[in-house]
């Protein structure tokens, strides 16, 4: 690595500064991503070692290039300077490369910017897309609970919930605890957003911070969780959401509903034995249901697990493998299952992804429905008019 | 890929008074049946009065059921066959009368002399409660009123772009069968079918009354402009060629059939793996029924005529 004198003195910038004016930068980032690789010269054949990936200094994320990297290699995570770095633009966005001209060498995280809270956006939910940081939200906690996971060997505790501001909600996952409880109202200023089987969610870890604030103008809970139903159609409209309210009747059901085997080891469906992860297995009965609950205006699938399948159906798991032995066919079963749920009302609240074959929703709560009749009638004789 | 087919809240007077069609083109496509009030149906729920059903069909292992529902605005029939096993069996435990929801599929048979019948053929029944009947005919009316609202908007020249459409929570399925119908029925009386939907309502709201005679004649008067028919040319030798093909498959099938119908769906199968393309075949077994050389006593059964 070189000398700077040819430019003049590097101009000591945070990443949300960059500008691609040709005058080279120094800056003090974290390594957020990377990954090596080497490029054939086209001039002599001879392979050439290059990083590239993603860093971040807390004001924003910005792709870098380094060629020739150090030998010893660099791990993610680690805080560095770079001193006489170029800023090219790439489709409308900044990134940084490391030529042979800039300096780089390992930094402390306090030299990292302070970053002011102040400089950084609130944003509304609605708003956030997959990727994004550097931004400020305030929200009402509407719900959240610990959940241990285990992440390769080690056991943590993820505290997952629902926030919400004006303009919508958002699921939450956050790797720290904040002692975050339902109802409150915070600000959270260093998470990010990611896109995590299909639905979007507010990510925070031990670098985010969380203020309580008194949450004048944020909606109220219990308002957005007790939400009157809304169409289906409207649902397949919006792609599903954290928080989705439907009613409607049941129409069918879709395989596998009814008794199931599940792997041991990941609770994956067994068929014939056979987990697709862990080959041949004993494999452990259990009960589900894929409901499809069809309001007129659209239909959606409802999975339920056991202890719902159990409640809706009012048959337990040890009675259905009592029949099971007193007559050997499962398709029966389903048959069985079907024709309990068959043409009742539901209404289920729970957290809709859609895909390809529709919306799907994971129930939180699942429930009998009777109408309001005589309520209905006056609806509808106001709507028709001219009395009976 | 095609999302599910929803379960389209009508009563049979909307039924009865449906004329007009959507067949689907390709491979498993969707057909739809066109309402005169803005609902474009694959499939529908209706509640009622369910009787019992009666057999169609020779040979008790091969039957066909047929059963009648009646709700305040009139009758629709709903069949099954061997192919909706379960269907078969809940029209069947119908001994007599009774509240029911059925679900199944719409479909239009146009007879010779050309008046439409509408049919349901079922995909699943149950017996309600009095309480569940008047809940689902209560959406039966929300929902008839929300579409003949959208109806009446887009006639007095809405153009509902889609920013408003999803704030008025309308579904983009019913703003093309609300243009549909209007296109399709630009005359119908809807001021009459909203005063049928009284009596609907009455029911809701727990007056149970004589239950509507079966068969009474619907009294929504439709007058629609059919487009001229342009006398049909003399079928060339090309077509009488297809059509001798279609008449040895249908008796081919016909012969081995315990009923000695001949399955509509079987025909069509044979019939394409001789090269002849889905449209051709629906062509031909068309000009073939107008001519009356074969009828369909029932949905998806054929034979020659007698």
């Amino acid at each position: 690595m070189a000398s700077r004198e040819s430019s003049g003195a590097p101009v000591e910038v945070r990443l949300k500064e960059l500008r691609p004016n040709g005058i080279p930068v120094e800056f003090v980032a974290r390594v957020v991503s990377l990954q090596q690789r080497e490029v054939t010269r086209k001039s002599d054949g001879s392979r050439r070692p290059l990083l590239s990936g993603l860093l971040s200094d807390g004001t924003a994320t910005v792709r870098f290039t380094w060629w020739d990297p150090p030998r010893e290699g660099v791990e993610r995570g680690l805080v560095l300077r770079a001193s006489g770095a170029e800023v090219r633009e790439f489709r409308g966005r900044p990134e940084l490369t490391f030529t042979w001209r800039t300096r780089v060498g390992p930094a402390s995280p306090a030299e990292l910017p302070r970053v002011d809270a102040e400089e950084v956006p609130i944003r509304p939910l609605r708003e956030l897309a997959a990727g994004d940081e550097g931004f400020r939200v305030e929200v009402r906690v509407a719900k959240v609970a610990p959940r241990p996971v285990t992440v390769g060997e080690e056991r943590r505790v993820v505290h997952e919930g629902i926030v919400a501001d004006a303009s919508g909600l958002l699921r939450l996952t956050s790797w720290s605890d904040f002692g975050l409880a339902p109802g409150e109202a915070v600000r959270i200023s260093g998470a990010y957003v990611r896109s995590f089987r299909g639905r979007l969610e507010l990510v925070l870890d031990e670098r985010a911070i969380v203020a309580r604030i008194d949450g004048a103008g944020l909606p109220d809970p219990g308002a957005l969780l007790g939400a009157p139903p809304r169409s289906i159609a409207a649902v397949e409209d919006e792609g599903g959401g954290p928080v989705v309210t439907v009613e409607g009747i049941v129409v069918g059901l879709l395989p596998p509903s009814g008794l199931v085997y599940r792997c041991p080891e990941c609770r994956r469906s067994v068929k014939s034995g056979i987990c697709r992860i862990h080959g041949q297995v004993e494999g452990q009965p259990d009960l589900r249901a894929r409901i499809v609950l069809d309001d007129g205006t659209g239909a959606l699938t409802v999975n339920t697990d056991r202890a719902a399948t159990e409640r809706l159906w009012g048959v337990t798991l040890e009675e259905c493998r009592a029949r099971l032995r007193d007559q050997p066919d499962p398709g029966l079963l389903e048959e069985q299952l079907l024709e309990a749920l068959f043409g009742r009302r539901l209404r289920v609240r729970g957290s809709g992804t859609k895909d390809d074959f529709g919306v799907t929703v994971v129930p939180e709560s699942i429930e009998r429905v009777d109408v309001d009749l005589d309520a209905a009638a006056d609806e509808l004789s106001a709507r028709l008019g001219g009395g009976s | 890929m095609a999302l599910r087919e929803p379960a389209w809240r009508v009563s049979a007077r909307e039924l009865e008074t449906s004329l007009e069609e959507e067949r689907g083109s390709g491979e498993r496509a969707a057909g739809y049946v066109l309402s005169p009030f803005g609902a474009r149906m694959n499939r529908v729920l209706v509640a009622g009065t369910l009787s019992p059903a009666e057999a169609i069909g020779r040979d008790e292992a091969q039957t066909f059921w047929r059963a009648r529902l009646s709700d305040p605005t009139g009758v629709v029939a709903v069949t099954a066959g061997s192919f909706q096993p379960r269907a078969m069996a809940q029209l069947r435990a119908v001994h007599s009368p009774r509240p029911a929801l059925v679900v199944g599929k719409v479909h239009l048979y146009r007879g010779r002399d050309g008046v439409g019948y509408v049919s349901i053929r079922a995909e699943g029944a149950r017996a309600l409660s009095e309480n569940e009947e008047r809940a689902l005919l209560a959406d039966v009316v929300r929902q008839t009123l929300d579409r003949l609202d959208l109806v009446e908007r887009i006639e007095k020249g809405a153009s509902l772009p889609e920013e408003e459409r999803r704030r008025d929570g309308i579904p983009s399925a019913w703003v093309r069968a609300a243009r549909d119908a209007l296109q399709r029925y630009p005359n119908v009386d809807r001021p009459a079918f909203r005063r049928d939907l009284r009596a609907v309502l009455r029911r809701v709201a727990g007056d149970l009354g004589p239950p509507a005679a079966p068969g009474s004649p619907p009294t929504v008067t439709i007058v629609r402009a059919p487009p001229p028919k342009a006398p049909a040319p003399a079928p060339s030798a090309e077509e009488r060629a297809e059509e001798s093909v279609f008449l040895d498959l249908l008796d081919e099938v016909a012969e081995v059939s315990v009923d000695g119908y001949a399955d509509l769906k079987e025909v069509l199968t044979r019939v394409a793996s001789r090269g002849l393309v889905s449209e051709r075949a629906e062509t031909v077994l068309n000009r073939l029924e107008e001519e009356g050389v074969i009828e369909e006593p029932i949905v998806g059964k054929l034979r020659r005529a007698t």
